[in-house]
C-alpha cells in the first residue's frame, strides 16, 4: 500500500484539525474499515517516531469483563492514557484497535459520535460498503414493501413471533442482546471509558440468533439498576419497530426522559391491540398470546417471576421498578382470567366484577377537588376496593360512550379497566388517601 | 423551533419563495434558531475551555449529537437572559457580532470567541432541505468548538466570562430606552474587553446558507499568564 494515505491523514489531523475516526477515514478514502484501522495505527507510529506535535488517540477495546459476579462482553472506547489501565481490568481481550486520531485531547466522547454521524449521513446509501459486518439478508426494502410495513405497524396484526419474519427476529434479538451490551458499556469505568452503543448496534442488527429471554432475565435481574436501563432499552427497541425512528443515544439522560412517553404510547397501543385481538379466532389468539408472553417477559425483568398468569393481556407497567406493583398486578391477572374464561371455573378464586354507579372525588393537577360520576367496574372483595375503584373511574367517563351492553364489549371494558387501573395503581396511595375522607 | 420553521415552510407551495426582512415571522424563526445555537455554543465553550468545572455539565442532545450543557441554574438563567436580550437585535439584523469573552482574574480578556453574524436582506427559501442543511452546518460549528483545544493555549485558572454584542449603528440606544428585561441591564463594554492588544487570530469555522452567514474565530492573547 502506498504511503499517500499518511499524507491524507496528516492533512486531516494537522491542517484541518479534524478528528479522524476509522469509520470516517474508510469512507473518505474508500477502503475497508480494517485497512483504515491499520492506516491510523501506522500513522500514529510514524508520527511518534518523528516527535512532531502531540497527537492523541482513542482505542476501541472489546473483551470479556467480570463485574458484580457476572461475565459480560464489553465494548468500550478508551483514551490512550487510560488504555493500559483498562486492559488490565478486562479478563479476556478480544480486540484492541485505534478508534480515532486527533490533535486535541478530548474531554468526552461526544465529538466522536458527531464525526461519524456526519460521515455516515453523507454516505447513507453505502455506509456499510466497507464494513466488516455482513448479512446477506439485510437489503433495503423496495418502496412497496416499505409501504406495507408501515401499514402493518399502524394497524398491528397479531403475527406469530416465530423465526419466519426476519424483522421480528431482529427485534427480539436486538432487545435481548442490547441490554447485555448496551448497559455494560454504560456501566463501564466511569473515569475513562466511553460508551459505544453505536458500535454495538450494527453488530447486533446482523445477529439473527434469538437469544433466550430466560437467559437475559437472570443476568438482568442481578442488578436492579441495570434492569432499569435494560427495560428502557428494550422498550426503546420495540418503539423503533413501531414508529420507524432510529434513535441511538449513548447518553443516559435522553432515554430516561423519553422512555416514559414511549412506554405510554406503547402501552395504549398494546391495550388496543389486545382489545382487537379478542374478537378474533382462537388460533389467532394463541399466536397473540405468544407475543404477549414475549412482551411480558421483557417487562417481567422488573417484576417477580409469575409463571402462572399467562395467555392474558399485557398489563402496562411504568418503567420505575416498584415492589408493590408486581403483587398488585398478579392477583388482578388472575381475576380477569376468571372473568374472561367460562363461568364454570369454580376452582379459581371467585372474584367477580360488577358495574356500579359511583361518584369519585379526587385531587387534580391544580389542587382542585374533582368529583366524577361514573360506572365503576368493582370487585366484590373488600380488600382491594379502595384503590381499585378510583382508577377505573378516571377512565370510565371516556369509556361510557362506546360501551353497549354487549357481552363482548363488557369484556373489553373490563379488560380495559385492569389495563388502565394499573396506570392508576401508581397513584393509588394518593387517591386512596383522599378516598378515606 | 425547527418544528415551527418546518410548518412554516409547509405552508408555502413548494418551489422558490422570497421573503423580506419585514416578514417578521421568518425573522423570528431565524433569531430563534440562532439563539438556540448560541446557547449551546456558549455552554460548550465554557465546558471546553474549562471556565467552570466539568462536574456541572451534563450531556444533552442537540442537532442529533451529544453536547455538554451546564446544570447550574444561575448560570443557565444568566445565559438565557443574555440571549433573550440579544434576540430582538438579531431579529432586526442589528447584531453584527456576538462575542464570548473569557477574562482572567484581573479582568483582562484572554480569549474572545467572536461569532460574526450576517443576514442577507432578501431571504429566499427553496425547499425543506434548508432545514437539515442549516442543522448540518451548525453541527459542524459545534464539532469545531469541541476540538478548539488543539489550536488554543491553556487558560490560566480562575477565569470567568462575559458576553458582548456589537451592534450596527445605534441600535443600542433603543435598547437603553426599552429595557427588554427587567433587572438585567446592559452596559457599554469596557474598552479593554472590546479590544485586545495584538491578538492572535485563530479562525475556527464559517458557514454560508440562504438565511444566515456566520463566522467563528478566536482572538487569543499571546501571553496568557
Amino acid at each position: 500500500m502506498d504511503e499517500l494515505y499518511l499524507d491524507n491523514i496528516d492533512e486531516f489531523v494537522n491542517d484541518h484539525n479534524k478528528i479522524v475516526t476509522y469509520k470516517s477515514l474508510s469512507l473518505a478514502l474508500g477502503v475497508h474499515v480494517n485497512t483504515a484501522k491499520q492506516m491510523l495505527y501506522h500513522y500514529l507510529e510514524h508520527k511518534r517516531k518523528e516527535s512532531s506535535p502531540q497527537l492523541h488517540a482513542t482505542y476501541l477495546v472489546t473483551g470479556k469483563f467480570v463485574g458484580n459476579g457476572q461475565t459480560c462482553h464489553k465494548v468500550s472506547i478508551v483514551r490512550e492514557d487510560q488504555l493500559e489501565d483498562f486492559k488490565s481490568k478486562m479478563n479476556l481481550i478480544v480486540s484492541v484497535h485505534v478508534y480515532s486520531v486527533q490533535k486535541a485531547l478530548l474531554k468526552d466522547s461526544g465529538p466522536l459520535y458527531s464525526v461519524d454521524y456526519d460521515a455516515v449521513k453523507d454516505n447513507l446509501k453505502n455506509c456499510s460498503k466497507y464494513s466488516a459486518i455482513r448479512c446477506a439478508g439485510a437489503v433495503p426494502m423496495s418502496p412497496l414493501e416499505l409501504q406495507q410495513t408501515l401499514k402493518a405497524q399502524i394497524h398491528p396484526q397479531p403475527e406469530p413471533e416465530s423465526s419466519g419474519t426476519n424483522g421480528g427476529t431482529n427485534t427480539t434479538s436486538k432487545s435481548n442482546t442490547k441490554p447485555q451490551k448496551g448497559i455494560m458499556g454504560m456501566f463501564s469505568n466511569k473515569s475513562a471509558v466511553k460508551n459505544t452503543s453505536n458500535e454495538v448496534k450494527p453488530e447486533q442488527k446482523e445477529d439473527t440468533t434469538v437469544v433466550d429471554a430466560a437467559k437475559s432475565k437472570p443476568a438482568a435481574k442481578a442488578n436492579p439498576m441495570m434492569n432499569f436501563f435494560g427495560s428502557q432499552t428494550a422498550k426503546k427497541s420495540v418503539k423503533p419497530v413501531k414508529e420507524e425512528t432510529d434513535q441511538t443515544s449513548s447518553s443516559s439522560e435522553p432515554p430516561q426522559r423519553q422512555s416514559p412517553q414511549p412506554c405510554e404510547t406503547q402501552d395504549s397501543a398494546a391495550a388496543q391491540h389486545q382489545k382487537d385481538s379478542r374478537s378474533k379466532t382462537k388460533r389467532v389468539e394463541d399466536a397473540d398470546s405468544e407475543e404477549e408472553k414475549m412482551e411480558k417477559k421483557k417487562r417481567r425483568r422488573i417484576k417477580r417471576p409469575d409463571p402462572d398468569s399467562s395467555d392474558e393481556e399485557v398489563i402496562p407497567d411504568s418503567p420505575q421498578p416498584k415492589e408493590s406493583q408486581p403483587r398488585e398486578i398478579s392477583p388482578k391477572k388472575e381475576k380477569t382470567e376468571t372473568v374472561q374464561q367460562s363461568n364454570g371455573h369454580s376452582g379459581m378464586k371467585v372474584r367477580k366484577r360488577r358495574r356500579v354507579l359511583k361518584s369519585q372525588t379526587y385531587l387534580d393537577g391544580d389542587g382542585c377537588m374533582v368529583t366524577e360520576k361514573g360506572f365503576v367496574s368493582e370487585s366484590y372483595s373488600e380488600s382491594e376496593d379502595d384503590f381499585q375503584a378510583p382508577k377505573p373511574a378516571q377512565r370510565e367517563p371516556f369509556k361510557a360512550k362506546p360501551n353497549p351492553s354487549n357481552k363482548e364489549d363488557d369484556k373489553k371494558s373490563q379488560k380495559k379497566a385492569p389495563a388502565n387501573s394499573n396506570k392508576g395503581a401508581k397513584q393509588a396511595s394518593i387517591v386512596g388517601f383522599f378516598q378515606k375522607k | 423551533m425547527f418544528i415551527l420553521w418546518y410548518f412554516f415552510l409547509h405552508k408555502l407551495t413548494g418551489g422558490m419563495a422570497t421573503l423580506t426582512r419585514q416578514d417578521l415571522n421568518f425573522g423570528q424563526v431565524v433569531a430563534d434558531v440562532l439563539c438556540e445555537f448560541l446557547e449551546v455554543a456558549v455552554h460548550l465553550i465554557l465546558y471546553v475551555r474549562e471556565v467552570y468545572p466539568s462536574g456541572i455539565f451534563q450531556k444533552r442532545k442537540k442537532y442529533n449529537i451529544p453536547v455538554q450543557m451546564s446544570c447550574h441554574p444561575d448560570l443557565n438563567q444568566y445565559i438565557q437572559d443574555t440571549l433573550l436580550c440579544i434576540k430582538p437585535l438579531i431579529e432586526k439584523n442589528d447584531a453584527e457580532k456576538v462575542v464570548v469573552v473569557i477574562v482572567d482574574k484581573d479582568h483582562r480578556p484572554v480569549e474572545r470567541f467572536v461569532f460574526e453574524i450576517c443576514q442577507p436582506p432578501l431571504l429566499s427559501i427553496s425547499s425543506d432541505s434548508l432545514l437539515s442543511h442549516v442543522e448540518q452546518l451548525l453541527r459542524a460549528f459545534i464539532l469545531k468548538i469541541s476540538v478548539c483545544d488543539a489550536v488554543l493555549t491553556t487558560n490560566p485558572p480562575g477565569c470567568s466570562f462575559s458576553v458582548l454584542v456589537h451592534t450596527r449603528d445605534a441600535a443600542t440606544r433603543n435598547m437603553e430606552k426599552v429595557q427588554v428585561m427587567k433587572d438585567f441591564p446592559w452596559i457599554v463594554a469596557d474598552e479593554q474587553e472590546v479590544h485586545m492588544k495584538e491578538p492572535r487570530l485563530v479562525p475556527l469555522k464559517s458557514m454560508t446558507s440562504d438565511i444566515i452567514k456566520m463566522q467563528l474565530y478566536v482572538e487569543e492573547r499571546a501571553q496568557k499568564t
